[in-house]
């Protein structure tokens, strides 16, 4: 079991790093959409601190979706999702292998993007580790349900975009008690926890029936 | 009895029957529960008249509820015995319970103008309302989106199972967060509870809800199960 985990993981990470422009696209992405929330609501550098937070999820939220797709869809594409289950890999050890390797490539850089363009933005340096914590609980919740999605919308041709459209609603009580952080309620670093260990084994068991479900 | 039914030409036969019984049913309680609402009830000390949506809005907000029990009950059905009719029911569901969340919606929109002051909050009972709405939307969307229809029922099961998280959430809502809707008072255990002469319509109203869904629902049913038989011939005539 772990040394099949520690192959997948090999596998992904060694794809990743063949793969590098995801990450430099990504993060040129992510930075070039907080400019573009800057230009649409105006230089004011009173308005800007307040809406950068949430400027941030909705940003992260977008490109974890964008980016679930690269995991999921190429690999189906070229038929390794098919072989890897068919070498009788684990559904879930696949899924969680691939979570893992995701977080390391959006919410590593993004906690590094995130303190430079919160000095651009005139963000309170103050309120900067609460956001950064909230990300770090947050983001393996998000991560997973977007695999999740992808799984959903693989096998359409069409319609592509119901894959945002059927894991909305998930990703709600995420948002909300994320960026209810500011507000100073500290309990809701256990309610993300809590959100996690629910999403954990719901999304790998959703996962593997879907991955099942491909195959037949 | 859950097995019995599964071959989908007997439960055609058995909601061939059921169906005259149960819209008439539906109107019978209707009558009944419209005087009630309208004239034999008192309007209340401070919301006045406008007390009456109530007997629309709570009805439809517990069938919202229920129906999407029954969905994910059938989701589960089908995923662990591959139960035949089960992925019928849910797709007849769907639109239904879509239905009923939309008149919850609108009707307590209606009914918080007067009251609250506003059309609409941001508070833990409607926002989970609407998202309940919307995952009755990609139920349907979802099902709708495979050319395979048995593939699309599949994952309309899975995505349904994973949506009951809702469920709990929209129920306690109001007891965990502090929201401006009022927290449940049907339960005569529950102290403030509902009189009994408001509890009269309601109860009357509910009952011509509930049978008015199933009537639907047989409606739907047996609809699917036509439009699947003509797949089959279809595909039999291309073959």
């Amino acid at each position: 079991m772990i040394t099949d985990f520690l192959k997948l993981l090999e596998r992904e990470i060694n794809l990743s790093i063949k793969n590098h422009s995801v990450l430099f696209s990504f993060s040129v992405f992510f930075v070039i959409s907080l400019l573009i929330f800057v230009f649409a609501f105006g230089p004011n550098l009173d308005d800007i601190p307040n809406l950068y937070t949430p400027v941030v999820w909705v940003v992260l939220l977008f490109s974890i979706m964008l980016i679930s797709d690269n995991f999921i869809h190429n690999d189906y594409l070229d038929g390794s999702l098919k072989e890897l289950q068919f070498l009788g890999y684990n559904e879930e050890l696949i899924l969680s292998c691939k979570s893992i390797v995701m977080w390391g490539i959006i919410i590593l850089p993004t906690l590094f993007l995130i303190p430079i363009c919160s000095l651009f933005l005139n963000f309170k340096l103050l309120d900067l580790p609460n956001l950064l914590i909230n990300i770090l609980l947050a983001s393996p919740s998000l991560i997973l349900i977007a695999l999740v999605s992808s799984l959903f919308s693989i096998q359409l041709k069409r319609n592509r975009i119901l894959q945002f459209v059927i894991i909305f609603p998930f990703f709600v009580p995420i948002i909300i008690f994320s960026t209810s952080i500011n507000n100073s309620q500290n309990n809701s670093f256990l309610i993300l926890i809590g959100i996690f260990l629910v999403t954990l084994p719901v999304s790998l068991t959703a996962g593997r029936l879907i991955m099942k479900e491909i195959n037949k | 009895m859950i097995f019995k039914f599964a071959n989908p030409l007997k439960f055609q036969k058995l909601a061939k029957k059921l169906q005259p019984i149960t819209i008439s049913l539906s109107l019978l309680l209707l009558f009944p529960g419209l005087f009630y609402s309208f004239f034999a009830s008192p309007p209340d000390y401070l919301q006045g008249e406008t007390v009456r949506i109530m007997y629309v809005h709570v009805p439809c907000a517990w069938f919202s509820l229920m129906i999407y029990s029954i969905i994910a009950i059938c989701s589960f059905l089908s995923i662990i015995f591959k139960h035949a009719l089960a992925d019928i029911i849910s797709r007849s569901c769907a639109p239904i319970g879509a239905c009923f969340t939309l008149a919850t919606l609108v009707t307590g929109s209606i009914w918080g103008k007067p009251t609250w002051g506003t059309w609409w909050v941001w508070d833990a009972r409607l926002t989970s309302e609407l998202v309940l709405l919307i995952i009755y939307l990609g139920l349907i969307i979802l099902s709708n989106s495979y050319e395979d229809k048995k593939k699309g029922d599949r994952y309309v099961s899975i995505l349904a199972l994973i949506g009951i998280v809702n469920l709990p959430i929209i129920k306690w809502s109001v007891d965990w967060w502090n929201t401006l809707h009022q927290p449940a008072s049907i339960s005569k255990f529950s102290s403030p509870s509902i009189d009994a002469s408001m509890l009269t319509p309601l109860f009357f109203m509910t009952f011509s809800f509930f049978f008015f869904f199933i009537s639907i629902l047989l409606v739907r049913i047996r609809g699917e199960i036509i439009q699947r038989k003509i797949d089959v011939i279809k595909f039999n005539q291309i073959r």
